[in-house]
């Protein structure tokens, strides 16, 4: 009994330290790409959930690669820190700014860093939000920095919610989408009145605090939009 | 030594049987079916066809547009239908969660038809002549068939014709992508021979030439309508640059003149199903009775071989049926291409029924016949569709579908064993939110339910009324389409005229594209044609933005007797946007790993 254990023993000892000769000599995910879109008329480019990522595709890997994609923060940064150490080609696609058509080679390794710099489709300007009773009244402008050739603008409306995240897709219905403006119309037929906006947003709930910002959403591949600062609201107890 | 003579007889003998054994191994094999029996006889081309038959797109009851065509014995879940994404009804889908599709690549199918093509000529002295060329044209019929269910999701696909060798180069099997329009016109041209070469009439199930001249007036339509307004609505790509995603506006009314000569070839061979004077039962029957000479080509199910379907027991409540799960309802947004239901005053007010029936009193008989209404019976049970009880109700509807629910006065409950001095407070078949077994828009889908079945024998996969994949109504609405698009709006009128006489709806004195538009939405809703509709016309990104359905709630007034209707958001409140991007599905990511050739891919991919 005693010889059958200590062979099984043997066998496995054997097998166990065979096993690992080949070691991956692959490196991990180490690499990192990171940046800020900055938009040329200042600042960094204001974006929502979803609403304007940096292509990558890995053409060190492979002449076609699958596509990958690094959504944008909020605040217009963006970073992946688990990427394969390669050659990049880059793009920012997706959100409301003037396409870019010229792909980037990039060598990505560690820490390596790249600023996109894009043409918004429209800037929001004058932002006020003024609390009157439980009435949240908003004023903006808007402005194109390229008015020829822009996409058919659709609609503005108000985004809020109750945390910083807010924008397309993370808003309050009610307070949100229903006051929805629609515009449809080229950017040369607006009128002065068109382009300055006043929404009303009855009802607030008292003693919350919210966060509050507007969008004008364009017609362009991506039916994307523009989106303001993000203010913060408290609205008084009753 | 009597070993040795032992060791030479035994030498000797397997000396013997190894030489002669080697002779006859080059044989035939004895255990598969060599091209010579199946295509030697009718019987072997018959069971070939049914392979090919089985697997063609065809968008029936059981096709569930996430995943793909169902030809099992247990593929029940009929309410996943693509009419639940698009606003005709609302349900089982969170969202647009078809937009991407499931990766349909049927190039084996198309490999059978392939070899059909190749091995049919060599076989004429056996099948005779006629019957080849017959069988051919089936053949183009069938291969034109998987086609179009590429073409209209990718756009231009490789376009494969000949038995590829597996043994050859890869450069050879890796097919490059072929334009969008070359696609579409070898389609056309497909269906061209199969008409040609197709007899007058067919089995039942089986293709005709008429069926090919009506594929054609369908997908030539889909091709003008996708050069003409994709052309305008459109993601910017690589793909669409190269034409590989798209086709030149001035293509339109070439293929707009195709469809319509097509649809043209049926006139005089079909005709609109009018048998029964009652016009709502003649709406009904039409999607029952086989007889129909509506019918140009269907699919039929069979509970022995296990391919039955489960319509019946998934469209209506389990009060109706022995065993259903339902999930998807018609939306009142469907029900308003009819028109606004009479069920507000001018002054706003909530109009009072005595009995809710009395809403379907003047609606249109082809509407009743296509949808539930609160009211109707099937097989001796009345629908009790019923949201709530006001004790009492006073002001405008729009004020009270206002307020938020936790002002409302109604009363709702959760079951229907809960009274309300004495009254059940929801009805039997809803609307209900508490499980996917009764509505939650006030509307059950009426067409292709089969009225006769006793409720007993309504259980899941045990359906068998065929699918019409393609009836007569289709190709005359797509003939008014292409003939409007050509400016031809008297053609036009004379035939939605046809189809509005039949369904019992008034004429029109005058006509227009979006009054076709909105026929083709009646007449053939729930029949998986809208979705593609709305992607061919290019404007599932405007009705589709966001878009959240209403359904119709019924109410009982307590205090009054009475019954109102009101217009509210359906009750699984889901919304339903439309990405661009999905104009075009993308090329699965299997194969552009396994055929490089096949990039770009499609926009935004």
């Amino acid at each position: 009994m005693k010889k059958l254990i200590s062979r099984i023993l043997l066998g496995t000892t054997i097998l166990a330290s065979s096993a690992c000769t080949k070691i991956d000599n692959y490196d991990g995910p180490n690499a990192s790409f990171e940046g800020n879109l900055i938009s040329s008329e200042g600042g960094n480019l204001l974006t929502s959930q979803g609403s304007s990522q940096i292509r990558l595709e890995q053409i060190s890997w492979s002449a076609t690669p699958s596509p990958q994609e690094i959504p944008s923060k909020f605040d217009g940064t963006f970073k992946d820190s688990k990427l394969f150490k390669g050659t990049y080609k880059v793009i920012p696609k997706g959100g409301a700014f003037w396409p870019l058509y010229d792909t980037l080679t990039v060598d990505i390794n560690k820490g390596t860093k790249h600023d996109f710099t894009v043409t918004p489709y429209i800037l929001i300007k004058n932002f006020t939000a003024v609390l009157n009773g439980k009435t949240l009244t908003l004023k903006y402008t808007m402005e194109a920095p390229i008015g020829a050739g822009l996409p058919t603008i659709i609609e503005t409306q108000p985004y809020v919610n109750n945390t910083k995240l807010v924008g397309a897709g993370a808003s309050i219905r009610d307070f949100s989408d229903i006051y929805k403006k629609a515009i449809n119309k080229e950017w040369a037929d607006m009128t002065d009145a068109d382009k300055s906006v006043t929404i009303d947003i009855p009802d607030m709930l008292p003693g919350r605090k919210f966060f509050v910002r507007v969008g004008v959403r364009l017609n362009d591949s991506f039916k994307s939009s523009n989106f303001s600062e993000i203010i913060e609201i408290d609205v008084p107890a009753n | 030594m009597k070993s040795i003579h032992k060791l030479i007889i035994a030498i000797s003998i397997s000396m013997g049987a190894l030489v002669t054994s080697c002779q006859k191994l080059d044989i035939p094999p004895t255990n598969i079916f060599t091209p010579d029996i199946i295509f030697g006889s009718e019987a072997g081309v018959k069971s070939f066809l049914a392979t090919i038959y089985r697997g063609l797109p065809i968008e029936d009851f059981k096709y569930r547009p996430d995943q793909g065509f169902k030809t099992g014995g247990n593929d029940w879940e009929n309410f996943f239908n693509s009419a639940s994404v698009t606003g005709e009804e609302v349900g089982p889908f969170g969202g647009m969660d078809i937009g991407g599709g499931f990766g349909y690549w049927p190039y084996g199918d198309i490999r059978n038809v392939n070899i059909l093509i190749e091995e049919l000529p060599k076989h004429a002295d056996k099948l005779g002549q006629s019957n080849v060329d017959a069988l051919l044209g089936e053949a183009h019929f069938l291969r034109a068939y998987y086609y179009f269910g590429l073409a209209k999701r990718y756009g231009g696909v490789p376009i494969v014709t000949t038995v590829q060798d597996p043994g050859a180069p890869l450069s050879e099997l890796q097919v490059h992508r072929d334009k969008e329009e070359a696609t579409w016109d070898f389609i056309g041209a497909e269906l061209d021979l199969g008409y040609q070469m197709m007899n007058e009439t067919n089995e039942l199930g089986r293709a005709n030439k008429y069926a090919a001249a009506a594929l054609k007036s369908r997908a030539m339509l889909y091709a003008g309508t996708i050069a003409k307004y994709g052309s305008a609505n459109f993601v910017d790509g690589q793909a669409r640059a190269e034409g590989f995603a798209g086709i030149p506006a001035d293509k339109a009314n070439g293929y707009f003149t195709k469809a319509y000569d097509a649809a043209k070839l049926l006139e005089g061979h079909y005709s609109l199903y009018e048998k029964n004077s009652d016009k709502v039962q003649n709406y009904v029957d039409l999607f029952l009775k086989s007889e129909s000479p509506e019918n140009i080509f269907v699919k039929q199910y069979s509970i022995i071989s296990g391919t039955a379907h489960s319509w019946d027991a998934t469209m209506s409540p389990r009060y109706m049926t022995a065993n259903a799960l339902t999930r998807s309802y018609p939306t009142l947004d469907l029900v308003q291409r009819w028109g606004n239901l009479p069920v507000t005053n001018s002054d706003g007010t909530p109009k009072r029924f005595n009995d809710r029936a009395e809403l379907m009193q003047g609606l249109e008989p082809r509407l009743l016949a296509t949808v539930y209404f609160p009211g109707a019976t099937l097989r001796g049970l009345t629908f009790d569709m019923q949201r709530g009880i006001y004790p009492s109700f006073s002001g405008t509807a729009a004020a009270e579908v206002a307020k938020p629910a936790n002002s409302r006065s109604y009363i709702l409950s959760g079951d229907t064993k809960t009274l309300y001095q004495g009254r059940m407070i929801i009805g039997f078949t809803g609307p209900w939110t508490g499980g996917d077994e009764l509505t939650r828009t006030g509307f059950y889908v009426r067409k292709y339910i089969d009225a006769a079945k006793p409720i007993s024998t309504v259980d899941l996969n045990r359906s068998e009324q065929p699918w019409i994949d393609l009836r007569y109504a289709e190709i005359l609405l797509n003939r008014a389409e292409a003939a409007m698009e050509l400016g031809n709006a008297g053609d036009a009128l004379t035939v939605i005229n046809m189809i509005r006489n039949r369904a019992g709806a008034t004429p029109y004195t005058s006509i227009d594209i979006d009054k076709i538009r909105n026929e083709r939405g009646m007449e053939l809703a729930f029949e998986n044609q809208y979705y593609w509709d709305l992607k061919r016309w290019r404007i599932a990104d405007v009705v589709l933005n966001n878009a959240r359905f209403k359904g119709l709630m019924p109410y009982y007034v307590f205090n009054e007797n009475k019954y109102i209707f009101l217009s509210e958001p359906e009750l699984f409140q889901r919304n339903y946007n439309f990405d661009k991007k999905f104009y075009y599905e993308p090329i699965p990511g299997g194969e552009l790993g396994k055929n490089p050739n096949l990039y770009p891919n499609n926009p935004n991919y």
